[in-house]
């Protein structure tokens, strides 16, 4: 394509200058137009013949400056106005200027528009910003009243709330001062009839420019009441509220809560889109407000009921806590106590864990061999004791460690240098759900030196008593043997008759000191039972033939079972048990009377399903004696316990000879009891360690 | 049996009586009697009798002391000796079996019946 230059000048700008979009016009120094185009023409609405001449300032407003950005108005004989975008060209050519004019009117009601639009938005947000940053109802309620009277500049605006009898009140007001507030105030149900509810309820908004108007179509009673406000115009928009469905059914439902109505009182009013719009928007906030302060008021509930619970927990522990403190108040003055009376006793006690550590001692172990507590917690017993003690103490501690009460005595020697005799008690510590777990165990020593001391003294004033009584006996005894064979002498018949009594008492007086004697070597452990196999059989004989001349002279018959089997016993004073027993049973069994002696294994099976290891043979000794009274059963092995006091004289018995009895019994690890029926007769039985059984008869 | 010569040794004078009555009466032996250790040792070198009873517990020199002397002197060495005791325990019987006595007779015994004991202790009875 060719230049411009190649176009006839003149004619290129004619074309332009006639056919453009824009108004141009050439204007002489006094602003008169000289030349404009058609489009200038319709701009200003005037031929070309009435514009040319003219002063161009007959037609605008306002200067026109060089810097080309400023606005003119344009305006009309109508009173019109138009907004003008110019273009001044001054020094095109001398003494004239070239002006360019665009219309645009419509882009700046475009723009004005868009900023309206733009501070609506603006105050939408700040409005909805300050409720949602409300956190109680009425701030929100009151913020969006204030907040819509502000941006409407109207002269009431209040939030009416609907009660369910149709009244209302209401509840919230934003008013300028020259008008009459209307908080608080109910207003009566026919100002708002059920038809008005329901269009609201289906989201119906009312602009009223002027509420006496045909347009208005208000119910009179409530233009009366308008009146009565001095409410000219009114624009009302309803507050739905989404209620919560019940859980599982349906949608949300909207719920006519109220109504957000703004007042002109002073005017009528047209009330613009935008504001019905505002009003509308600010409404459904109320509407998510109250939904939300529903919600927030189930949640508060909620809170305070989880609050109360917890508060309650709290109580309890609080409680708890309480009762704690004051168990282990209780506990440690209860401990103070123990500690006070383990310590101030006089006996070692301490606690062993399983390893055989120490893990308590009271201070006796201070006072009798220096030991610190302190010291010797956590010490392992051959620390504590030595190499040597704790060899002796082992086996005694591996009873204890499985389980087992162990007692034993020993000599020990305190750090005065004296040796003392001590009883040691072992006891398990067994965990109290786990039988089989042995946690520790306690250790209990005490003195026993002086107790010993008086035994020994008991013992050897008992030993010296018998046998400095033996020597006199010997003669006294011997005497009355003499005299009574008559050698030396002739005596009257009531002469005998007294030397036989002095023989009889004599006789049982050496019994008595024998008996003393025996029941306290046993009882004091000097006499050990020589225990082996004995035959049962054996000593069932034995104590019949030593008791078979008895039996004669008192017309009784002995019956002695056979039997076949072994016990483990001390021979002879298992002969001397059953010599005593046979003894009595003769003693009080009436002539022609019989006495069975006999021993059975009959318990074997039942200890067999108890899975008892010992088996015991039981002896019985059956009378047909006067018996013995079923309290006394218990107590004629005691010590001097006659059934009679009178017997033992008329029967010459010691008192002695059942305790004895028991003595021997229970050293073998068996018992001795008796069972009897008045008049009918006596059994005595006694019961030893089964060694082998031979599988003797066991019929009596 | 009547020929036999029994020493008692015995510091109880009523004792030293019922036995030498009671023997002498019931099998006419003699009895000497003594009431020391050291009395009794000087009649059995000088009477050399068939036996000797000796009580154990005695002044001065005891049954036990008396006994070893016996043992140990050659005249008296052969004579059995029984022990006349007040100790009746299965442990004191034991200790004097160990000393080599013929046997042990336990106080308080029957004067009457002590010869036909001691007979049977010392098997003269058959």
């Amino acid at each position: 394509m060719e230049g411009l230059e190649s176009f006839p000048e003149k004619k290129l700008f004619q074309a332009i200058f006639e056919n453009s979009f824009e108004a141009i016009m050439i204007v002489d120094d006094h602003d008169c137009f000289v030349e404009v185009n058609s489009c200038a023409c319709n701009l200003f609405g005037c031929t070309k013949e009435e514009l040319l001449g003219r002063s161009i300032f007959d037609f605008l407003i306002g200067t026109l400056n060089s810097n080309n950005k400023e606005r003119i108005q344009i305006r009309y004989l109508d009173g019109k106005n138009k907004t003008l975008k110019y273009k001044l060209v001054k020094d095109l050519l001398p003494n004239y200027k070239l002006l360019i004019l665009t219309d645009i009117t419509q882009l700046k009601l475009a723009e004005e528009e868009l900023h309206r639009q733009h501070q609506r938005v603006k105050l939408f947000s700040e409005v909805t910003f300050k409720i949602s940053q409300a956190l109680q109802l009425e701030e929100i309620l009151q913020t969006a009243v204030t907040e819509v009277q502000r941006i409407l500049k109207a002269d009431r605006v209040l939030i009416y709330q609907l009660f369910a009898n149709g009244t209302g009140m209401a509840i919230s007001e934003a008013v300028l001062p020259n008008c009459r507030p209307v908080l608080g105030v109910e207003f009566p149900e026919e100002v708002f009839p059920e038809e008005y509810r329901e269009l609201y309820e289906k989201g119906r908004v009312k602009a009223i420019a002027d509420v006496e108007s045909q347009q208005a179509n208000l119910i009179d009673c409530l233009i009366e009441f308008l009146h009565e406000w001095n409410v000219k115009a009114k624009l009302i928009v309803p507050i739905l509220q989404n209620l919560n469905p019940k859980k599982g059914k349906g949608k949300r439902t909207p719920k006519l809560w109220g109504l957000l109505i703004a007042h002109q009182c002073t005017n009528t009013r047209q009330w613009q889109n935008f504001e019905l719009e505002l009003m509308q928007q600010l409404a459904a906030q109320i509407g998510i407000a109250l939904s939300q302060a529903e919600l927030r008021g189930n949640l508060e509930e909620l809170v305070a009921q989880r609050t109360a619970k917890l508060r309650e927990a709290n109580r309890s522990l609080q409680e708890e806590i309480n009762d704690r403190q004051k168990a282990e108040a209780a506990l440690r003055r209860s401990e103070e106590k123990l500690s006070l009376i383990a310590n101030g006793i006089p006996v070692l006690i301490a606690y062993v864990d399983k390893h055989q550590s120490y893990r308590f001692n009271n201070q006796a172990y201070q006072r009798w061999f220096g030991f610190s507590p302190h010291k010797i917690y956590g010490s392992h017993l051959k620390e504590v004791h030595g190499k040597e003690e704790y060899q002796k103490m082992k086996q005694y501690i591996d009873k204890v460690l499985s389980g087992e009460t162990v007692t034993y005595e020993k000599d020990m020697t305190f750090q005065d240098g004296n040796i003392h005799t001590v009883n040691v008690t072992y006891i398990p510590h067994i965990h109290k759900q786990k039988k089989a777990v042995i946690k520790g165990f306690f250790a209990l020593t005490s003195d026993i030196s002086d107790r010993k001391a008086i035994e020994r003294m008991k013992d050897e004033f008992i030993s010296v008593v018998s046998h400095e009584l033996r020597t006199p006996l010997t003669s006294i005894h011997s005497s009355l043997k003499i005299l009574a064979t008559g050698k030396l002498g002739n005596l009257s018949p009531k002469g005998h008759r007294m030397l036989t009594i002095a023989d009889e008492q004599t006789d049982r007086l050496v019994r008595l000191v024998n008996n003393v004697l025996d029941l306290q070597s046993i009882q004091s452990g000097k006499v050990k039972m020589n225990k082996k196999a004995c035959q049962a059989n054996e000593l069932m004989l034995e104590a019949c033939q030593a008791m078979q001349t008895m039996a004669n002279e008192r017309g009784v018959t002995l019956f002695s079972q056979t039997v076949n089997f072994l016990v483990w016993a001390d021979y002879d004073y298992i002969v001397q048990t059953l010599t005593n027993l046979l003894s009595n049973a003769i003693k009080f069994s009436p002539p022609e009377s019989m006495i069975f002696l006999s021993a059975s294994v009959e318990s074997i099976e039942q200890k067999e399903k108890r899975q008892t290891s010992i088996n015991y043979v039981t002896f019985k000794v059956r009378d047909q004696g006067q018996g013995i009274p079923l309290n006394q059963l218990e107590t004629i092995f005691e010590r001097f316990q006659q059934v009679d006091s009178s017997d033992s004289r008329k029967k010459g018995g010691t008192g002695l000879g059942l305790t004895i009895c028991r003595q021997i019994i229970e050293g073998h690890g068996g018992k001795i009891w008796a069972q009897s029926c008045l008049g009918k007769g006596s059994t005595f039985y006694f019961t030893l360690p089964l060694l082998i059984n031979k599988g003797g008869s066991f019929d009596e | 049996m009547s020929d036999k010569c029994i020493l008692l040794i015995d510091d109880e004078e009523a004792i030293r009586e019922v036995v030498q009555i009671g023997i002498e009466i019931e099998v006419g032996w003699q009895v000497l009697i003594a009431s020391s250790g050291i009395e009794g040792i000087a009649i059995a070198e000088n009477q050399q009798p068939n036996a000797i009873l000796l009580d154990v517990m005695m002044p001065e020199m005891d049954g036990i002391k008396t006994l070893s002397n016996l043992k140990a002197n050659s005249q008296t060495q052969l004579i059995p000796v029984i022990f006349l005791t007040a100790k009746t325990q299965a442990a004191d019987k034991k200790q004097f079996q160990n000393l080599g006595v013929a046997g042990v007779i336990t106080k308080p015994f029957n004067s009457m019946t002590l010869a036909g004991r001691v007979s049977k202790m010392l098997n003269w009875d058959k």
